[in-house]
């Protein structure tokens, strides 16, 4: 459905992530957040390939910060979730609770 | 003096291969962020479990974005597929002719038998393999960004036929393992020109940013 669309399983949590962070979101930050939170190893490569997903959706912006000698002298590239962007994870939530509701998940599946 | 985790280096080669396969405008912050994450590990549990974790992270990081310049960018990075395979069926019918025009117009058989005979046996994989080479560049130049997506795709193509001739090669009984090297040396060839492209280009991007007037 045009201009209604739903995050993917991993967009969606990476858009999380994103908003847990606020502006400490970069690669690594938004890495070690999903692993943290998740207990799934994920590569920088998902990462990356999922926020240039979703910067051309225009769910969420980037820019680019100063380098640094940790990094050998390159710069962070910083994400932020658009308005569109928390719209869209809003909706999907509301879906995903609504399609749970009900079912008990937590009490009749774990 | 430099601070000691500045020091810590991650693979090379490992290093190497993920700049290969990022296109310019995340280079920087990809190997920035596994950069730094290297450093933080190899603080935390020491340089061999980094390098370790280095590895893992740029294989699966490689995967994705093979995956991710499919998505980006599909009609060029099948274009560059498909270029390469065009560039394979023109060249390859020539090597042999070529080799043998040669040696004919220099009357090697005549003169120099042993080299005729390297040429005629070894040269003409030699040949092929410079054909594979040069498809893996030409993969590569038409697929723009995303050069080595597209020469892996190709190179992962003739591995796959590879396969299927080694497994009918035995079935029949006629397994020679020397073929098998020189056609498994061929689909890495086509990995190689993808490189050589990807390098020159890469250098040029560099160059590039450097002559840009600082604003």
């Amino acid at each position: 459905m045009a201009g209604r669309d739903y995050l993917g399983e991993f967009e969606h949590i990476v858009v999380l992530a994103l908003l847990r962070l606020e502006e400490r979101a970069y690669g690594v930050t938004v890495r070690q957040e999903i692993e943290l939170r998740t207990h799934r190893e994920v590569s920088i490569g998902a990462v990356y390939a999922t926020l240039d997903r979703l910067e051309t959706k225009g769910y969420v912006k980037s820019y680019r910060g100063d380098p640094t000698p940790e990094r050998g002298g390159r710069s962070k590239r910083f994400f932020r979730v658009t308005a569109k962007g928390v719209t869209a994870v809003n909706r999907t939530q509301r879906a995903l609770q609504s399609m749970s509701e009900g079912l008990g998940l937590i009490e009749n599946y774990s | 003096m430099t601070s000691p985790s500045f020091s810590l280096q991650p693979p090379r080669l490992a290093v190497w291969l993920v700049n290969l396969f990022t296109v310019p405008d995340n280079a920087e912050a990809i190997m920035g962020d596994l950069l730094e994450e290297f450093s933080q590990i190899a603080h935390q549990a020491g340089v061999v479990f980094a390098q370790r974790w280095y590895w893992r992270q740029a294989l699966k990081t490689i995967v994705h974005l093979i995956g991710t310049a499919y998505r980006a960018a599909p009609w060029w990075t099948s274009a560059g597929v498909a270029g390469g395979m065009l560039a394979h069926r023109l060249l390859w019918r020539l090597v042999e002719p070529t080799i043998f025009a040669v040696l004919v117009r220099y009357q090697i058989p005549e003169h120099h038998f042993n080299v005729y005979v390297f040429f005629a046996s070894t040269g003409i994989d030699i040949g092929f393999l410079i054909v594979f080479l040069f498809e893996g560049c030409i993969a590569a130049i038409v697929a723009k960004e995303r050069e080595m997506a597209a020469a892996t795709t190709l190179s992962l193509i003739y591995a796959a036929l590879c396969g299927t001739a080694v497994v009918s090669w035995v079935v029949q009984g006629h397994f020679a393992l020397s073929r098998l090297t020189w056609d498994f040396a061929d689909t890495f060839a086509i990995l190689i020109g993808g490189a050589i492209v990807r390098t020159q280009r890469s250098a040029r991007h560099l160059s590039g940013n450097e002559n840009l007037p600082n604003t």
